[in-house]
């Protein structure tokens, strides 16, 4: 479930945090999601690199204190529209399910 | 320990030399600061640690794969398809160059210029509706998450349009080249020589330049299946 979800949480988290290298991007993914997500840290470059591709996050190489190199992450505008369009789509799933879970009926979508 | 990891993972992502470097950079940085935070006191245990919690080098190359591969695959569309109009216009601009100079093949020689000119107009327009086509069809393919069967498939078929649209251009360029022979049999070597030769030069390069390129994308495939294959 939660690799069907990654581009999203990965999306939530660069928005939350600003710019942010791989390692800072996890780390909030863990702070936020209350440890709940503990996938294999190495799982996120390949997703980072994909949403680059397809224009939702953009990179650039700075050096960090260490000297090291390091590649910082940022959400475009369209990474922050599509962001907006997956929490809807989540809202609802997470609306529905709690209905159907509760015993309560979803709210009805306005026309 | 980390730098064994980082050759491990460089290897696993040989598909993609460029890509390789770049992750190789990207994941030191978190592996050292991984190391950095760890409490322990341990550098040894933190750098097992830090690569324990990243996984497995070929599971995350795998990772990259279909990216990779998809990213590759559709610059050679575009690649094949530049390549085929840079073709068409070293064409025209000999034919142009032969109307100028008033240059036409002597009457002994249409009995074979004929059939050769036929045989290099069909290889051409096939190999500018092949490469026209292999392009749409990798264009309108989504880029999957992971590399699974089905795309695997499809950049198969993506790449015998390729190899066929590169046969028909090869084919072309070669008529051309018989056509051009023919031309120029018999006349005396002069500097007016200079423009259909450079012409068919740039026709050889750019057969060449969509070879290569095909032949890239076959081999960062084998790797790449290689990878998810075990």
């Amino acid at each position: 479930m939660l690799k069907g979800h990654l581009d999203m949480i990965v999306l939530a988290a660069l928005s939350a945090s600003g710019s942010a290298h791989g390692y800072a991007v996890i780390e909030e993914i863990k702070r936020r999601s209350g440890g709940a997500f503990d996938l294999p840290e190495g799982t996120i470059y390949p997703a980072l690199h994909r949403l680059e591709q397809t224009g939702l996050l953009k990179s650039s190489w700075t050096t960090a204190d260490n000297g090291r190199r390091r590649r910082v992450y940022t959400l475009t505008k369209a990474g922050n529209r599509a962001l907006v369009d997956q929490r809807a789509v989540w809202k609802q799933f997470a609306d529905a399910i709690a209905g159907l879970l509760g015993g309560s009926r979803p709210r009805e979508k306005p026309a | 320990m980390i730098p064994d990891y980082l050759d491990r993972l460089e290897r696993e992502l040989n598909f993609d030399r460029s890509l390789a470097r770049s992750v190789r950079q990207e994941v030191e940085d978190h592996l050292w600061e991984a190391v950095a935070v760890d409490c322990t006191g341990d550098t040894l245990q933190a750098q097992q640690r830090a690569i324990a919690s990243f996984g497995d080098a070929r599971v995350i190359a795998a990772g990259f794969a279909a990216t990779s591969l998809g990213i590759h695959s559709r610059r050679a569309g575009v690649a094949a398809i530049l390549v085929i109009a840079s073709v068409f216009i070293a064409m025209k601009a000999r034919i142009a160059w032969y109307a100028a100079a008033q240059w036409t093949i002597g009457d002994e020689m249409r009995a074979i210029s004929g059939p050769v000119l036929l045989i290099d107009r069909h290889a051409f327009w096939l190999a500018v509706v092949v490469g026209l086509s292999s392009w749409a069809y990798i264009r309108s393919r989504p880029i999957p998450a992971a590399l699974h069967p089905a795309y695997c498939r499809q950049l198969r078929r993506f790449f015998l349009l390729c190899s066929l649209a590169a046969a028909a251009l090869v084919v072309s360029v070669l008529s051309d080249a018989v056509l051009t022979s023919i031309l120029l049999r018999g006349t005396a070597l002069s500097v007016e020589f200079l423009v259909p030769i450079f012409s068919m030069a740039i026709e050889i390069a750019c057969a060449g330049i969509l070879i290569a390129r095909i032949r890239g994308i076959s081999l960062r495939q084998a790797s790449a299946a290689a990878l998810i294959g075990t």
